[in-house]
């Protein structure tokens, strides 16, 4: 952490609004690919982006610096992204039919236009994304969206190299599984 | 999906995240030329990124994120402010008028008063009345007085205190 980025979070933990705008402007382009790529939902993500800069806001008093400031938020964006996730899992308007082939709530045919291909993919990779576990889910969004190494994934989830490998390793495979015919497809877009 | 070989099966995937060493990465350069499952599997890697990355990039280049900020700021201020009845309770305890050890007795002695002039309010018999002119005589008793309300003169005789005549 350098020095400015020091003195951006001592002014934001004393409560001045105007370093949290300074540390939004660094930021929020970072927060919203994570939010993004798990909710897969503008909408949803810009409500992710908010709700973690107000959170950040409150809580950074809490934040010691022992580890890398990026992580500690990459970990807040995570937990509220994964939280969002399942609450709209529930009220989700796209649907699977008995024989698993998405179809958009509204009943319009499939057409082979590239819009309705892209909402069609989208669903789909929002439905894969929703069988990994948690773990599986966050290590896949670091690397892939955020591109962040896998020493910078293992600080930000708390665990060691070996597991985020791991976790990279099986959801990636159960991710290729799910959308084998998506990424032949979508691979090359 | 067919399965890397097993002589690099565990170095593709951290290649592919270019965490290996130079000398790993030379030993995958050197096996993929000649193997058609290592590059489809490389291949499934690229296009499971592309299918997870682009369409955010894509949905950040068009976010207006100013905008955003104008929502987190209106947040704060939100959570600044406090609800409607703290706000009267800090500014009766800040204002010495209403500070509690003045507006208690206040309060109190402004009611007996309004308590007493209600009990005590002498009420007019005839209400709005004013009586003009009142004669007394052995047989009859008269008065007139004006009703202002109704805009009406009543001229009241009468013959002693139980049989009564009225006229107008």
């Amino acid at each position: 952490m350098n020095q400015e980025e020091n003195d951006l979070i001592s002014r934001c933990q004393q409560g001045d609004q105007d370093a949290l705008k300074e540390i939004f402007n660094l930021y929020h382009k970072k927060v919203y690919r994570i939010a993004y790529g798990v909710v897969r939902q503008r909408e949803e993500a810009l409500d992710i982006v908010q709700e973690v800069f107000l959170k950040l806001f409150r809580s950074i008093k809490n934040f010691t610096g022992k580890s890398h400031f990026y992580t500690y938020l990459y970990r807040m964006v995570m937990n509220t992204a994964i939280d969002h996730a399942r609450k709209i899992k529930k009220s989700r308007t796209l649907s699977l039919d008995e024989n698993g082939s998405f179809e958009p709530s509204d009943g319009v045919e499939k057409r082979p236009d590239s819009i309705l291909l892209d909402k069609e993919l989208e669903g789909r990779v929002k439905q894969a994304m929703e069988k990994l576990q948690p773990d599986q889910r966050a290590a896949l969004i670091f690397r892939e969206v955020e591109g962040l190494s896998y020493e910078e994934i293992a600080e930000a989830m708390g665990c060691s190299i070996g597991t985020v490998m791991s976790r990279l390793h099986y959801g990636r495979k159960k991710m290729q599984e799910l959308l084998k015919d998506y990424i032949r497809l979508g691979g090359g877009k | 999906m067919k399965d890397p070989c097993p002589s690099v099966s565990k170095l593709l995937e951290k290649y592919f995240d270019r965490e290996v060493t130079e000398e790993e990465r030379s030993l995958v350069e050197a096996h993929l030329p000649g193997c058609p499952n290592c590059q489809e599997a490389l291949n499934m890697m690229t296009g499971l990124r592309d299918v997870l990355k682009n369409p955010v990039e894509e949905a950040v280049e068009k976010e207006d994120f100013p905008w955003v900020w104008q929502k987190i700021e209106r947040g704060i201020r939100l959570a600044e402010k406090p609800p409607w009845w703290e706000s009267i309770r800090s500014w009766l305890d800040i204002s010495p008028l209403f500070k509690r050890r003045v507006w208690i007795p206040a309060v109190a002695t402004v009611a007996i008063l309004i308590f007493t002039l209600v009990l005590f309010k002498k009420t007019p018999s005839h209400p709005g009345a004013s009586v003009v002119e009142y004669l007394e005589s052995p047989i009859y008793n008269v008065m007139v007085y004006d009703l202002e309300k109704a805009k009406v003169t009543v001229i009241w005789l009468f013959e002693g205190p139980e049989q009564e005549e009225f006229s107008s």
